[in-house]
């Protein structure tokens, strides 16, 4: 259980959300916009295409002190009330000083302690996988869920998502919604039994439901969820929340489990190019911490063009972020991959090679991962969280350099980039799957083996 | 004319004193505020749009050019309606469908549409579908703009859709439909006339449906 006492008060929180500065949505926004452009000036936090990940530790520290003074300046935007929640230094303060420093997911052997990661840390990072609310079939949903629990390299996991639950569709707000929330719970707890590991963690045991009602009406020990599992708040883009947030707050911190927030700021949005929304991503862990007592935090920056995080750019913001963070915090976060090209694709195979071994070197535990631009169905499987998470812990293991990953990322990178506008979207699972087995079909498995060969030739070798 | 030249570059640079400026200089010089809009204030958006396609710019950069656009355009406005002349400009009823409430891409939609000639009537977020219909009889638009960013939600598009048919009005107006759950051949199979994968599509589409 959560000790109250690492967080701020979060009365406080709601009386701030009903008291605070009174501004229009619009102008918010364009004082984000501003002011990230003022702080990238005044802190020169430049992106260098040729180096996606930096060995900068004086840029990584001046991007953490612009997004503090961003933080400052802006607060928080409650939509609901139309009033900015703002907190002192000293109040981000004590919370980076006091906030967990360790989370637990799953259950009796499945145990998983997640700690804070430096950067070129040597240690494993721990992967959640995840299918990132793809939508999928009813009938699929089982074993796609299975084909991700069952992984050995998963701490934990979590599912997709369905869009029609017997016959009719789940549509926000209605009781169907409530229905399917239940329904997703209890599958996903029933293919960790299928897949052998009953008492893994399932780091979000809710992706079917969106509202607070569902959600709630899901977090039940007789549909699977138990204390060890967790669920994800996320933010409004860009640095905003609600009160439909903040009720899962108030539920989640007095239950027995794991507070998530989420994080997914468009690049090219509101905060800017990708300086400006390094800047903004690491205020939202400010966020995260202060208003929804987060425990840990999970990060999913997309490119507001081609809804992936496997762009140059996109790779450089991952990078910075997480060194940013890893230096001057003892916070607990994940990268959340969002891969342009779909499963049992080549590129798709680069994409995860490339963000993985970015986020490992830059200090990131590792939440594999959306692919197919997370908008097709059926196009997810556990086979691209277990290369994600391979190549993760060879970054480890290897104890590669930030230099040396950057080399070896760049050479990824040139092969694929031009191709991120029309990334093939790739199989449907039942296409890579070996759907009675839960296995990958041959062609995919060997498709993963030639890759590792040719990244050998790269100087980077997954064994 | 270097006139209009000056026009697009001052939206271009976000210039809103100017885009006033250059607008009171081309009313005093009897230039059609019309010919002034399409060859000067557009054209500048045009580039602008084009920059933030390929990400040369971002979007607090167009928000910027927008409104200096929209300051410029406003004086034009003030003066046709002294005139007592009206103008038509074709109209779009946006919003982000019940239930949800993302709405970035549907506000950078928004802002293309203007700077593109297009009067817009933003609903805002979570807009129930009923509210739609009402304000489809309300303001006759030519176009209704349908966003959705959750699987939960989109669900709603076809209900929109149906409702329009069943109040008789979607001979009326052209449905166009975006968002990320939202794929071309989902939004073509339930019915609705277009599609925009990007704010710019958005804008291609909407002048096509309306024979621009």
């Amino acid at each position: 259980m959560r000790d109250q006492g690492r967080f701020f008060d979060f009365l406080e929180v709601i009386k701030r959300a009903e008291s605070g500065e009174v501004m229009k949505e619009a102008d918010y926004d364009k004082r984000l916009g501003k002011k990230a452009l003022s702080l990238m000036k005044q802190y020169e936090i430049h992106f260098d295409p040729q180096c996606v990940i930096p060995s900068d530790d004086a840029l990584a520290d001046r991007i953490f002190q612009a997004a503090v003074d961003l933080f400052l300046d802006l607060g928080v935007y409650c939509t609901d009330t139309q009033r900015v929640i703002r907190f002192t230094r000293e109040e981000l303060q004590w919370a980076l000083e006091n906030g967990p420093q360790e989370v637990q997911y799953g259950r009796e052997k499945e145990t998983v302690s997640v700690y804070p990661r430096k950067v070129e840390d040597k240690r494993d990072p721990v992967c959640f996988f995840s299918a990132v609310g793809t939508p999928v079939t009813e009938e699929m949903f089982l074993p796609i869920a299975r084909s991700y629990a069952q992984e050995p390299l998963a701490d934990t996991f979590s599912g997709p998502l369905i869009t029609s639950y017997k016959g009719i569709p789940v549509t926000s707000g209605s009781p169907i919604e409530v229905e399917a929330a239940i329904w997703n719970t209890q599958m996903l707890r029933k293919a960790a039994i299928q897949g052998g590991r009953p008492h893994i963690g399932i780091h979000n045991f809710q992706s079917t439901g969106e509202k607070t009602d569902a959600t709630l009406a899901s977090a039940q020990e007789k549909f699977g969820a138990f204390p060890g599992d967790g669920l994800l708040v996320a933010a409004i883009a860009e640095m905003k929340v609600d009160f439909e947030r903040l009720k899962k707050v108030a539920f989640l911190r007095q239950s027995p489990y794991v507070l998530g927030a989420l994080y997914g700021p468009l690049m090219g949005g509101y905060a800017g190019g990708p300086e400006g929304t390094t800047i903004a991503l690491v205020a939202h862990h400010f966020l995260g911490l202060l208003v929804f007592s987060a425990e840990r935090h999970n990060s999913f920056p997309i490119h507001i063009h081609h809804v992936c995080n496997t762009t140059r750019d996109m790779l450089w913001l991952i990078s910075v972020v997480g060194q940013a963070l890893s230096r001057n915090t003892n916070l607990i976060f994940a990268s959340n991959a969002f891969m342009a090209s779909g499963p049992c694709t080549d590129m798709v195979i680069d994409e995860l090679c490339a963000q993985s071994i970015t986020s490992t070197v830059s200090g990131w535990h590792l939440n594999p991962t959306a692919v197919a631009k997370n908008r097709h169905p059926m196009r997810c499987s556990g086979m691209e969280p277990r290369i994600h998470a391979e190549v993760g812990h060879r970054v480890a293991q290897m104890r590669l350099t930030r230099r040396e990953a950057n080399r070896v990322v760049l050479k990824l990178v040139e092969g694929y980039e031009k191709r991120i506008p029309e990334a093939p979207i790739g199989k449907m699972f039942n296409e890579c799957y070996q759907v009675e087995k839960i296995r990958p079909t041959d062609e995919y498995e060997n498709l993963f083996a030639r890759k590792k060969k040719e990244w050998k030739t790269l100087g980077f070798e997954v064994i | 004319m270097d006139l209009f030249k000056e026009m697009a570059k001052a939206v271009i640079e976000g210039d809103e004193e100017r885009t006033v400026s250059l607008a009171k200089e081309a009313l005093a010089k009897g230039v059609d505020p019309t010919e002034a809009i399409e060859k000067g204030f557009a054209e500048g958006m045009k580039e602008v749009g084009r920059r933030f396609e390929k990400l040369e710019i971002y979007l607090p950069e167009v928000i910027i050019s927008a409104d200096a656009m929209v300051a410029g355009v406003e004086v034009f406005r003030q003066h046709i309606l002294a005139k007592g002349e009206q103008s038509f400009p074709k109209t779009v009823l946006l919003g982000t469908i019940q239930g949800d409430v993302h709405d970035i891409g549907k506000n950078i939609v928004r802002i293309m549409l203007e700077s593109n000639g297009f009067k817009v009537y933003d609903l805002g977020r979570d807009v129930p579908v009923l509210h739609f219909i009402d304000k489809v009889k309300e303001l006759n638009p030519d176009i209704v703009g349908v966003s959705a960013l959750m699987t939960t939600t989109m669900v709603h598009m076809p209900r929109l859709i149906e409702a329009l048919q069943e109040n008789g009005l979607r001979e009326k107006v052209k449905v166009m439909l975006g968002g990320a759950p939202v794929l071309p051949e989902w939004a073509k199979k339930i019915g609705a006339d277009g599609y925009g994968e990007s704010a710019m599509e958005a804008v291609r589409v909407a002048k096509k449906l309306v024979g621009l």
